[in-house]
């Protein structure tokens, strides 16, 4: 029952100035054990508040990022699942599944969260889950039309995670529900 | 759809949620659950036991939820269970034998759960080989063995939880026994005290009175009224409000006040006690009723909780500070006999079961109207049979006022009735002897008179029974007499000192503040009465001896309440102060009174050799009292009562530094010796004598009057601080032999009214 949140793309204060009011008063602290952010906060406030929805914090450098320090990508372990973070500018095609699933298979993670496209998305292929939150905010975005503020909850339990989206879609926040879950690969014999 | 985020309450996530904050809370008590005694209670089975009983408990009593403490109530049952089940197996290890299964070869009916294996007949039906004897000579070594062991043996079966033994007492289930004990506990299961309402909070819903843990502790406060009465007017008067430590002691029954074996001793006593309501008809006068002690345990709850404040009592009339009382009330010593206490508790518990029949006292919870109207002395004063109760439609008045009504009305009823009771001797004493005497005036002595006046009062107070029971109804002629024969074998510097004494009296005459002290002293004399004369003896001495147990000693003499308090430290003329705390302090003096004389006379040792001198100075004193009680008693009537509680310790110090400590020493004596032949006589119950109570009285405030005279000359010659002075102003003559003579006579006095 571990909660991890994933978002990105907020664009603050240059193309947004705040997380919609609604995903503020869901996002409490205390219920989130991990937040995991692919890029362009871009300030540093906005690092502060994500500190206090949950200490644990990853993020990954977006081209816009002021604090340079953030990594380009990033990996951890939570539970039996190996997540991978990057934004996403890197990997062109932006937005394409071959190249990301490139990339995932480089970082050796089963699910792996990237941004940039301010779209949601989650593919799953052979291999693992590929995510985009898309913008937690609906900053605007030169490749995609109409973008709706949306993040992602990841409720990784055991071998099954579910993903939740939610995305503010006319004023309303909008829930969707994806499951999946791992197989337990076979070890990797040296051919 | 159902999300983690979702903000519904009742989603499956919400209840999560909520759940996994129930847990945390529980997780952070349970860590910190008895951690002397981490071998058990912290074991991973124990916790997990206790999480499991509490979290399931609380979830299906969503209206309590969990509070701090229910872990403290869940913990013992445990913990005697598993006692319990840790005994069983070792008697089962130690007797193993007979443990072991015979049943191989033997038929039993299986089907019969009641069939009794006889080991006996079991043993002697085994072949008669080696086999045959080893069991024989183990099955009649069993009757050799306790009958506890054998039942136990005999009663186990050897599958375990089947058997008889295993119904009651069960590793299996040692779980569930907890969870049905505990929620039985908390739910009263039909009865009157469950200790789920002492968690409960009152929520919006119209709530027909305090939340039921205030009005336990209220229940609590009016069980002390009614048996210590100004062990309660003092704690209130601090503002120490019940729940500030009833809240604890009742919520956990007193988990964090003893260890875990004592504690375990108490409960026993405690369930011992039925749970019934136990009288319906009186639950109909919803004005009066208090929860708790309409059932024999809530009875015996709230007993056992006053005994434990009565063993504080010293110490709690000592102190000045809520703060310092409420510590010595949380920081419960750890070397109190506890057989004492549940014994002082089960005879607290009639009681209460009595005192919750009358109408309340008007206790300090003012928000909580329907019980302010009345006041009643209830059980411990009953010796007035028209105890006056308002109807509780009285609008209810601050406290304070309430006291002052309280006040006057026993007044006015000790003016008809003149009963008392023993037990709270010291109460009604006070309270008729001021009644009766009517001829006080009331001027407001200098602060030095009071504090010259007090030091003897205590001394004085306890001959004054003895010399007002001689004297009933006698004359002041006989004063000469008293006073030669008093003044036998005491040495030169006693009498000057008395000289100094009577002369002071007859100066002082016109003292006010002198004549309370003494009515204010008075009022101790029943408290005194019951003393041993080596404690007067041993606290006239310390008064010579040391000026820090006299301080002591002073400290507790608020019999001059009104007069003494204010006088030495702030204003020593301040008339209004004086006067306002007379009638409240008095009960409360005499009670404090008694106590400070039992920690000061232990101080010192008996004395027989001046038995004598002791009687001569006692005999003045009383004459100085009883002039002081006069004063006092008038401020009683004329002023109008506040009852602050005056600063204790500052009138000792004045006293002890205004008093010519060497005159007390003799005066102390005296009245020791007085004391010790009084003290026998001392337990009789007063009589309805009102024409003899006016005579005691007019007696005793001639008597006070010369006594005061000759305080007050001497309090002329004195500097506060210096005792010496007062031997040194040799007052001789006729202001020494009229101070005997008085003393002799209000001694004459409280010796007939003892007798009464």
């Amino acid at each position: 029952m571990v909660l991890v949140l994933a978002l990105g793309d907020l664009h603050i204060p240059h193309r947004a100035p705040d997380l919609p009011a609604k995903f503020k008063s869901m996002l409490v602290p205390g219920k989130i054990q991990h937040v995991i952010c692919t890029g362009n906060l871009c300030i540093k406030e906005v690092h502060e508040y994500l500190k206090t929805v949950c200490p644990d914090l990853h993020i990954t450098r977006g081209e816009y990022d002021e604090d340079s320090r953030y990594p380009d990508t990033k990996t951890l372990t939570i539970g039996q699942f190996k997540l991978g973070v990057c934004h996403g500018h890197q990997v062109i095609p932006w937005g394409d599944l071959d190249s990301l699933a490139m990339l995932q298979r480089q970082l050796d993670v089963d699910i792996l969260v990237t941004g940039h496209t301010h779209q949601f998305t989650a593919y799953k292929h052979e291999a693992g889950v590929v995510i985009n939150p898309g913008s937690a905010t609906g900053a605007f975005s030169s490749i995609t039309y109409d973008v709706n503020p949306s993040f992602v909850l990841m409720d990784i339990d055991g071998l099954r995670v579910v993903v939740y989206v939610y995305e503010l879609i006319d004023g309303e926040v909008k829930v969707d529900k994806i499951d999946f879950k791992k197989t337990t690969t076979p070890t990797n014999l040296p051919h | 759809m159902d999300n983690p985020l979702s903000q519904n309450p009742d989603s499956m996530w919400g209840r999560f949620f909520k759940i996994s904050e129930l847990e945390r809370m529980l997780d952070q008590d349970l860590t910190r659950l008895y951690p002397e005694r981490d071998s058990y209670f912290q074991t991973s089975v124990c916790q997990g036991m206790l999480r499991r009983i509490l979290l399931l408990w609380c979830l299906r009593n969503p209206e309590y939820g969990y509070r701090q403490g229910m872990h403290e109530i869940l913990a013992p049952l445990l913990y005697v269970l598993h006692i319990d089940v840790e005994n069983l197996s070792e008697v089962k290890r130690t007797y193993a034998d007979h443990f072991v299964d015979k049943f191989d070869g033997f038929s039993f009916h299986e089907n019969d759960l009641t069939y009794k294996f006889d080991f006996k007949k079991f043993s002697e039906s085994q072949g008669d080989n080696n086999g045959f004897e080893n069991t024989s000579a183990k099955a009649s070594s069993l009757y050799e063995f306790d009958p506890e062991i054998q039942t136990t043996v005999l009663l186990n079966d050897a599958y375990g939880a089947e058997g008889e033994l295993g119904i009651v007492l069960s590793e299996k289930f040692m779980e569930h026994d907890a969870y049905s004990m505990f929620d039985s506990l908390m739910s009263g299961s039909g009865g009157a005290i469950a200790m789920a309402k002492f968690y409960s909070h009152p929520s919006g819903k119209p709530h027909t009175g305090p939340p039921p843990v205030i009005e336990a502790s209220s229940a609590l406060y009016h069980l002390l009224y009614n048996v210590d009465s100004s062990l309660h007017s003092h704690l209130v008067e601090l503002g120490v409000e019940p729940q500030y430590f009833a809240l604890r002691w009742l919520r956990v029954l007193f988990g964090r006040e003893f260890s875990l074996e004592e504690l375990l001793v108490i409960w026993d006593e405690i369930f011992a006690h039925e749970n019934t309501v136990s009288s319906p008809a009186v639950a109909c006068d919803a004005e009066s009723n208090f929860a708790l002690l309409e059932s024999p345990r809530g009875a015996f709850i709230c007993a056992f909780a006053v005994s434990m404040i009565l063993n504080l009592r010293s110490s709690l009339l000592a102190t000045e500070n809520a703060t310092i009382s409420l510590q010595r009330l949380l920081n419960f010593p750890d070397d109190t006999k506890l057989a004492k206490l549940l014994a002082k508790a089960k005879s607290l518990c009639a009681i209460g079961r009595d005192a919750n029949k009358l109408t309340p006292v008007p206790i300090q919870s003012e928000s909580y109207d329907r019980r302010k109207s009345n006041v009643t002395r209830g059980h411990s004063l009953s010796m007035d049979s028209s105890s006056t109760n308002t109807p509780p439609t009285v609008v209810p008045d601050s406290y304070w006022e309430e006291k002052w009504r309280v006040l006057h009305k026993e007044k006015g009823n000790k003016l008809s009735a003149g009963g008392d009771q023993v037990p709270n001797r010291r109460n009604g004493w006070s309270e008729r002897v001021r009644l009766h005497l009517s001829r006080t005036e009331s001027d407001p002595s200098p602060s030095k008179k009071n504090e010259r006046t007090k030091i003897p009062k205590p001394f004085v107070r306890r001959s004054l029974l003895d010399d007002l029971a001689r004297k009933l109804g006698a004359d002041e002629d006989t004063k000469e007499d008293t006073v030669s024969d008093a003044d036998v074998g005491i040495g030169g510097s006693v009498d000057v000192n008395r000289e100094d004494v009577t002369d002071k009296n007859y100066e002082s005459s016109s003292s006010a503040a002198g004549s309370e002290d003494n009515s204010s002293n008075f009022s101790e004399p029943s408290g005194p009465i019951h003393r041993s004369s080596d404690n007067v003896n041993e606290v006239e001495r310390s008064s010579v001896a040391s000026n820090s147990s006299m301080d002591e000693n002073d400290a507790r003499i608020c019999v001059n309440g009104p007069e003494c308090s204010p006088l030495p430290v702030s204003n020593p003329f301040d008339e209004n102060e004086n006067d306002t705390q007379m009638c409240v302090d008095n009960p409360e003096c005499s009670h404090v009174y008694v106590s400070s004389h039992h920690d000061g006379g232990s101080s010192k040792s008996a004395g027989n050799d001046e038995a004598v001198g002791k009687l001569a100075t006692g005999i003045k004193e009383i004459k100085h009292l009883s002039g002081k009680f006069q004063w006092l008693w008038k401020f009683g009537r004329n002023v109008n009562e506040g009852t602050s509680v005056r600063t204790v310790p500052e009138d000792a110090k004045a006293c002890s530094n205004g008093i010519d400590q060497n005159n007390f020493v003799d005066i102390s004596t005296a009245d020791g010796c007085n004391c010790s032949s009084e003290t026998s006589k001392g337990e009789t119950v007063d009589q309805n004598l009102r024409v003899s109570w006016k005579n005691i009285g007019q007696s005793m405030i001639e008597n006070i009057q010369v006594l005061e005279s000759v305080f007050q000359q001497d309090r002329g010659g004195q500097v506060a601080g210096s005792s010496e002075n007062l031997s040194k102003n040799g007052l001789v003559g006729k202001g020494q032999v009229t101070a005997t003579a008085a003393l002799k006579e209000l001694r004459k006095i409280s010796n007939l009214l003892s007798e009464m």
